[in-house]
């Protein structure tokens, strides 16, 4: 039972380093974080080669330095001169504190200033400043239970979908998050950087994405035993693709009242990759929620939920909930 | 009972009943069998050997620094197993967890792999906590207590008994998270816990308070050394030693020690709030009735980031000394150098938003952490160009000590790489609470690792008498070095590949490859651990052959290394008086290597005391009770201790004499063991004319051969 069902994957520890040249401009490459597929990854992803070469040029000397010196100062060797009286020099030292001085101003200006306003979660300046005067923004209401994600899309009926996410492609997508129980993150590492999702507060985040696809969602936080699970599947479809799964998901008879989503908030493991829809949803749902957790509303954890995930998955069969 | 518990409680018993103790656990239930084998066995062995009267003697009740500072580094390296086990559990989970279908293992309750989310999670938290609290911690505080008064020719700490106080509270905090393994769980929300999911809601079990009254009792020891180095350093340095001739190291240890009393506080007040929210019922960190959960992560990594440049510190200190040693030269830009290390404990407190950029706290709060993230850069990568430039016109040998210092430089040029993109919002955002993160600090902690297996072959001969094995300390740097590129290189990629942390179940089958690679890594690290006991099984065994005289190297720079290896218990046999920051280094070359005291003086040293070992003791207990919630037990071991504390200080330590004569015929035996069958050692050449002061009974003593002050300033 310990044996997994991947035979022969060794055999791609030989490739293993030519896996990021090979894979380097694939969609559905393997190195998310190199493969950004959204207007706020894309920017992160470029943030961080600027750092990496300025750091990497600085580093990768220092590095070449130790081991020159290691090799031409080996005691015995008579490769260099001796000097055991040296221990100072003005003009090294200025050197040695100018070059970080330098090379933090740069990237404090080039990169940590620019790239904070740029990707700011609450108002992404590359995603604000070409927004097309007519274009509608959807805007999008996630709320992370303990250990599912609602979405909610307050333009299009409230009508929601747990556990999936589906966006129109060139469209900018606000979110507002807020957890009923305990922290976590919203991730998605193709699109969107990570922002956190807290009970009782409400924190924002935005998304664009030109590139249709499927991309995973992650619950980047420790939220408890249900974490690994916690995931969704983002689809980037085309408006018209994204009009047409509306009207279906608008037309469904599933509906969600306030009552009925404190039963959806309990903790369930979504070992079965659940994605309900919802045709409708209470309207001000999201708000509701923060203020009952902000009067101390909780969904307790039973002791022990998951030492036996075998005995959870029957106690969910049992609630029907599987 | 103020809290709604969820699940029986009794007076007499508290939440402890039959049922906490996982008995049905294979994996628990047979480590419990050997471990309570080997302790019998243990207590057999030292009773058969009738060792009970020494240990208690010698050690248990010892105030001696060496020696507490030998039981922190025994501690140290345990937990430091106990830390590595669990990495190797998590590392088999997730190889073993990977990819979709249930392919886990019924007996363990797992549907992924063997370990079910509940056991995951206590073993990724303990694993960070006893790592960086239970391993680094007293490792590096160890080799402080050992070396620093050493360095500063002090007889011993400034408070003795609170030298003694501080590791048996710590070694409480020890015995508290082992017991955890074995009666109840333990805390399961990474070794910072996360608000509010310690809250009683959300985290019913003991587990959470294991992990508080681990942490308040480790912050107690920690803030009690702190006083105690800082006390030492400023009030007990020979003469001589001024503040500009202070051993890097020491000067590390000064900068570290005022982070730890600093900030060590703020955790404990922050737990003790994280209490209160458990024990009484109150909102500090709850999500309602105007609780805010964002406080305790702010005070938490208030402390949490101090806290790591509280261990980075000692250790780069460590590395300031090995370098200089094994380049034959004194140490480059000594001034830049402590300057550096008080810039970086500085900044260390101005950059702990930096742990949670994603916290949403807005653009302009973002920059302003993230540029003074970036600033600690500036004195680390000035300590990296020094050490480099002490090697540049040196004569390196590549002895043991030094591999490791050069490979803990190599890690830290890593380190510093990915920790300056993650000082970035823009890109922390795509990595934060990714494996990335994971690799990164895992660079910066075995970058405290390898220095403090440096620092430990490096000061071994002058605490023990003898060298380690130079062959062994290098087989296993190699095997380690080995084991921590298959480990992390593969968790760098891992976190580019978009993996987050702490999953019990890694959904994505592309990142098989790269956890195979990682357990593979694992094995070489076991065998790395095999080579560590091999090392000093080998060692001790030859010791006759590798013994050594007050300066082992040949090459030694500081203090610590005119006195005799074993180092007596008495430090110095006469205080030296210090002519130089590199003392050893400069009697060297001046022709004192040899010289010792001619007069000897009458000295005082403090009594052992059982009381410390009481209170680490009572301390256990009142965290066990606690714990449990068993209060009688809570109170009546605070009662006592408390009436322990007063029955100190109302009888004192008035201490002993050591009379002169005695301590000349000590000096002669101790410098006879440490003679006999080792060779001259080198000297340096050169110096003839004049005399110079070697020893402070020797200044303005008349009777002595003593020279006008004027000679006796440096004259290198």
């Amino acid at each position: 039972m310990l044996k997994k069902a991947k035979p022969g994957h060794w055999r791609y520890l030989a490739l293993a380093p030519l896996l990021l040249l090979l894979n380097g401009c694939a969609k559905h490459s393997a190195w998310w974080i190199f493969n950004p597929q959204g207007v706020g990854a894309k920017a992160s992803y470029d943030y961080m080669m600027i750092d990496v070469v300025v750091m990497l040029s600085i580093v990768g000397i220092t590095a070449l330095l130790i081991v020159w010196f290691m090799w031409k100062y080996h005691k015995g060797k008579n490769r260099g001169s001796y000097d055991g009286k040296w221990e100072h020099s003005n003009k090294l030292e200025v050197a040695f504190w100018g070059i970080p001085i330098a090379a933090v101003a740069f990237l404090s200006w080039a990169v940590a200033v620019h790239g904070s306003f740029a990707v700011n979660p609450y108002n992404p300046t590359v995603i604000t400043q070409h927004m097309k005067p007519k274009g509608d923004p959807i805007d999008i209401d996630v709320i992370a239970t303990d250990w599912q994600w609602l979405f909610i899309y307050p333009q299009f009926h409230n009508m929601a979908v747990a556990n999936e996410l589906v966006v129109p492609a060139h469209t900018p997508v606000f979110f507002k998050l807020t957890s009923t129980a305990v922290t976590t993150d919203f991730f998605v590492p193709q699109l969107v950087g990570m922002i956190d999702v807290m009970p009782g507060m409400r924190t924002k985040d935005a998304l664009e994405s030109s590139h249709l696809g499927t991309y995973q969602g992650i619950a980047a936080d420790y939220c408890g035993a249900g974490m690994s699970w916690m995931l969704f599947k983002t689809h980037v479809v085309s408006m018209a693709d994204f009009q047409h799964w509306a009207k279906g998901v608008e037309s469904s008879p599933n509906t969600m009242d306030y009552a009925q989503f404190n039963r959806f908030a309990e903790p369930y493991i979504n070992v079965h990759n659940k994605t309900p829809v919802y045709g409708h949803v209470e309207k001000g749902l999201f708000n509701h929620l923060l203020l009952e957790v902000m009067n101390g509303k909780k969904w307790p954890l039973p002791m022990f939920m998951t030492e036996n995930m075998f005995h959870y998955l029957k106690l969910q069969a049992a609630e029907h909930r599987a | 009972m103020l809290v709604n518990l969820p699940g029986p409680w009794s007076p007499l018993l508290g939440r402890l009943a039959l049922s906490e103790i996982p008995y049905t656990n294979p994996i628990l239930a047979p480590l419990f069998v050997i471990i309570v084998l080997a302790g019998i066995a243990l207590v057999v062995g030292i009773t058969y050997y009738g060792k009970w009267g020494y240990l208690w003697k010698e050690w248990f009740t010892t105030v001696d620094h060496k020696k507490l500072g030998i039981m922190y580094i025994i501690l140290g390296l345990i937990m430091l197993f106990r830390g590595f086990i669990d990495g190797l559990m998590m590392r088999t989970q997730q190889m073993l967890a990977v990819g979709s279908g249930h392919n886990g293992m019924p007996l363990m309750g797992a549907i992924h792999g063997y370990l079910a989310p509940f056991h995951f999670g206590q073993i990724y938290s303990a694993h960070g906590l006893i790592m960086i609290l239970l391993a680094a911690t007293p490792l590096l505080v160890g080799i402080m207590n050992i070396i620093v008064p050493l360095q500063i020719g002090a007889r011993d700490m400034a408070y003795p008994y609170l030298n003694a106080l501080g590791l048996w509270i710590t070694a409480a905090a020890v015995f508290l998270i082992m017991i955890s393994l074995f009666v109840g769980d333990f805390s399961h929300n990474g070794w910072f816990g996360y608000a509010p999911i310690f809250e009683l809601a959300y985290s019913p079990g003991v587990g959470v308070d294991y992990w508080i009254w681990t942490l308040e009792l480790v912050a107690l020891g920690t803030t009690l050394g702190s006083i105690n180095f800082l006390a030492t350093v400023v009030k007990m340095r020979a003469p001589g030693v001024t503040w500009t001739r202070l051993p890097v190291f020491t000067w590390t240890a000064v900068s570290a020690n005022i982070i730890a009393l600093t900030s060590f506080p703020c955790l404990q007040v922050a737990l003790a709030l994280v209490g209160a929210d458990r024990y009484l019922g109150t909102h500090f960190f709850t999500a309602g009735f105007g609780g805010n959960l964002m406080l305790y992560t702010n005070l938490f990594w208030l402390w949490g980031h101090p806290e790591v440049y509280f261990v980075i510190l000692p250790a780069f200190g460590m590395i300031s000394e090995v370098i200089p040693t094994f380049s034959e030269k004194p140490i480059f830009g000594y001034i830049t150098m402590v300057l550096a290390s008080f810039a970086i404990a500085g900044v260390s407190w101005i950059v702990w938003l930096h742990h949670f950029f994603t916290m949403g706290m807005g653009p302009y709060v973002s920059t302003e952490f993230s540029v003074a993230t970036m600033l600690v850069g500036i004195p680390t990568g000035v300590k990296v160009f020094n050490w480099t430039f002490t090697m540049y016109r040196g004569r390196l040998t590549f002895s043991s000590a030094m591999i490791w210092s050069i490979g803990a430089l190599f890690l830290l040029l890593i380190g510093g790489l990915t920790g300056m993109m993650l000082s970035i919002p823009a890109i922390n955002y795509m990595v934060h609470n990714s494996v990335f993160v994971v690799a990164h600090f895992h660079m910066m902690l075995l970058c405290i690792v390898y220095a403090v297996f440096s620092a430990i072959i490096f000061w071994f001969p002058k605490v023990f008498g003898f060298k380690l094995n130079e062959a062994w300390g290098k087989i296993m740097f190699w095997l380690f070095s080995a084991g921590t590129f298959l480990v992390f290189f593969p968790m760098f990629m891992l976190g580019f590949m978009g993996e987050t942390r702490r999953l019990d179940w890694p959904f994505n089958l592309q990142w098989a490859p790269w956890f195979d690679i990682q357990e593979v890594g694992i094995a070489v690290y076991v065998l790395s651990v095999l080579a560590f006991l091999w090392l000093i099984y080998v060692s001790i065994r030859d010791r006759a052959e590798n013994r050594v005289g007050a300066d082992a190297w040949g090459t030694s720079r500081s203090l610590e290394w005119i006195t005799d290896s074993p180092v007596p218990f008495y430090n110095f046999a006469m205080v030296p008086h210090v002519n130089h920051r590199d003392e050893a280094a400069w009697r060297r070359e001046h022709g004192f290597s040899d010289k010792r005291p001619e007069k000897f003086a009458a000295i005082h040293m403090p009594n052992n005391t059982p009381v410390a070992i009481v209170i680490g003791a009572l301390t256990f207990v009142i965290g066990f009770g606690l714990t449990w919630r068993i209060w009688w037990l809570t109170v009546a071991a605070l009662v006592l201790t408390v009436l322990v504390m007063i029955y100190r200080s109302g009888k004192g330590d008035p201490g002993y004499i050591i009379t002169a004569e005695e301590m000349e015929k000590m000096d002669r035996e101790s410098r006879q063991k440490m003679d006999d069958g080792h060779a001259p050692l080198p000297k340096g050449g050169g110096y003839t004319g004049g005399t110079v002061t070697a020893y402070s009974a020797e200044v303005g003593d008349p009777g002595s051969q003593s020279t006008p002050p004027g000679n006796s300033r440096p004259l290198s």
